[in-house]
């Protein structure tokens, strides 16, 4: 679905941003990028629509090469909602919002009511399709931004820091809503920070450090990997953590989501009370 | 956008950064005033490799070139009306002329900005600030001005996002006609403005926070005083100064 060949992105104030990043994902899969700050992940998704093209390399999207086809073209297939939704707000409701987009892309109008009708129902934003975008909270505005692109239905869904100023209910909402994207078979690409996020959708991740792709794996490898973690400035998932002390104790270390960790602990100390008694 | 690389202040340890921001500041006064006056191609050239020296001692060349590059745009659009002006009222008679004229008048509005670049670049918004204070302009009006100018980079990058996230949803800024590209201009312009006023309410509950206004008489830890270097080098650009206002008087 997406390719990255040897992509090397040099801004021009001479900060090279992505270093010989190559890299591909595939049709469905669920990716976390993760890295320090600086370390590329919002240039790497500005170049799957095409909004940076590669200083030397290519990205390919659905087999086309990105340097080929206009921004507009790529964000049919792929759709990118930024960390800052309040970039994208400036009509009166929030129902209009969503429908610019669709206009932008030519739909018909009676696709485009078709449309906004289906994405504000998906995230939860039908009794605000009257309100002002600047009226809702951040979560909501979150949502509405998702709701904006996941209207034109693209193949590809990449999200930028998704989860800066949410609380932990927007949160849970916003992970449901990525799960579902993702097994009606959309790719799903999130960059973030926030390792607890990440740990409970249990993504493919793609650690990036200075440009480079350092690490490339599933979650429950790269993630309670304290060593490689540290060396991109982010700290294993508190699950992780406890887990990784409790290896001493015979326990799974690779564990980063809370059920399964129940799992494990309920199991070992069924175990331990099996040793006991015998 | 480059153009607004010329507002930001970068740190050096040169002697155009140590100079006396007033001093500076006068300079550059000076040197727009000669632009003003002139509007010959011969004189502007002067002037502007008297300001390439300038950058060149105080390292800023090439964020100084990024000023002129990012003038261009405003410079042909400049060269393109006073020559369309110059045509169609019959102000000269031969296209040679047309061209000469336009081309200095846009030459002129490079030469202007170029002036204000080498002092925003040299100088601290603290310094702007002290200089202005020095000349007894009110503190609000003080801190009003360098805090655009200190705001004016990020609004920058504010529009370079806000223009990313409107294209990320089908918004083709660079087709269609003038009318169309102009409309386009509007789902930039209204995030724009909605985060500048948020972030200017920001702003003002942070002063206030921090007392800002409490003190009827402010001090302030940093003074500027003028040093013997600095009274040479005002000396030195008054006599040019005053040697281009004589020759633009009595020509020889």
């Amino acid at each position: 679905m997406i390719k990255f060949d040897n992509v090397t992105y040099v801004y021009p104030t001479g900060v090279k941003a992505l270093n010989s990043v190559s890299v591909e994902i595939g049709r469905g899969e669920l990716v976390a990028l993760m890295g320090e700050n600086g370390a590329g992940k919002t240039t790497f998704i500005k170049h799957l629509n095409g909004l940076l093209k590669p200083t030397s390399g290519n990205v390919y999207v659905d087999g086309k090469d990105t340097k080929t086809l206009s921004v507009a073209q790529l964000s049919r297939i792929v759709g990118v909602v930024f960390q800052n939704a309040d970039d994208m707000f400036f009509l009166p409701t929030v129902e209009e919002e969503v429908a610019f987009s669709l206009r932008n892309l030519g739909f018909s109008e009676d696709v485009v009511q078709r449309r906004v009708d289906w994405s504000l129902k998906f995230m939860e934003l039908e009794e605000y399709r009257n309100r002002s975008p600047f009226l809702l909270s951040g979560g909501e505005k979150k949502r509405l931004a998702l709701a904006i692109i996941l209207a034109w239905n693209p193949q590809v869904i990449a999200m930028d820091e998704p989860t800066v100023g949410q609380d932990s209910m927007q949160k849970e909402k916003l992970k449901e809503m990525i799960k579902q994207l993702n097994l009606q078979g959309r790719t799903v690409i999130i960059s973030t920070h926030d390792v607890e996020f990440v740990a409970e959708l249990k993504p493919r991740v793609i650690l990036m450090s200075k440009g480079r792709i350092i690490a490339d794996g599933k979650a429950e490898f790269i993630l309670t990997d304290g060593e490689l973690l540290s060396s991109c400035s982010i700290l294993m998932p508190q699950v992780a953590a406890t887990m990784s002390r409790l290896a001493d104790l015979g326990f799974n270390a690779k564990v980063i989501s809370v059920e399964e960790a129940v799992r494990n602990i309920v199991e070992g100390l069924r175990g331990l009370e099996h040793t006991r008694r015998a | 956008m480059s153009i607004l690389e010329g507002l930001k202040f970068y740190a050096g340890d040169t002697a155009i950064h140590k100079l006396d921001p007033r001093v500076k500041f006068l300079v550059s006064m000076l040197m727009l005033i000669i632009v003003v006056m002139y509007a010959e191609v011969w004189m502007l050239t002067i002037l502007i490799a008297v300001q390439a020296a300038i950058v060149y001692v105080a390292k800023v060349m090439r964020r100084w070139l990024k000023t002129i590059k990012g003038s261009m745009p405003l410079a042909a659009l400049v060269f393109g009306l006073n020559a369309i002006f110059f045509i169609s009222t019959g102000t000269y008679t031969t296209l040679q002329e047309v061209f000469y004229h336009s081309l200095a008048l846009a030459y002129r509005l490079v030469l202007f900005l170029s002036s204000f670049s080498i002092f925003f670049l040299t100088t601290t918004p603290e310094e702007i600030g002290l200089t202005l204070t020095s000349w007894h302009v009110p503190y609000q009006y003080t801190f009003a001005f360098i805090s655009a100018i200190r705001f004016t980079p990020i609004i920058a990058q504010e529009l370079r996002d806000i223009m990313d996230a409107q294209r990320a949803r089908g918004v083709e800024l660079d087709r269609g006609g003038p009318l169309q590209r102009a409309r386009k201009f509007i789902p930039i312009l209204v995030p724009l403005l909605a985060n500048a006023l948020k972030r200017a309410y920001e702003l003002a509950e942070a002063m206030e926070v921090k007392c800002f206004g409490a003190a009827k008489k402010r001090t302030s830890l940093m003074e500027l005083k003028a040093r013997p270097k600095d009274y040479a080098v005002l000396l030195t650009a008054l006599v040019f100064f005053g040697l281009a206002v004589y020759y633009r008087l009595f020509p020889f």
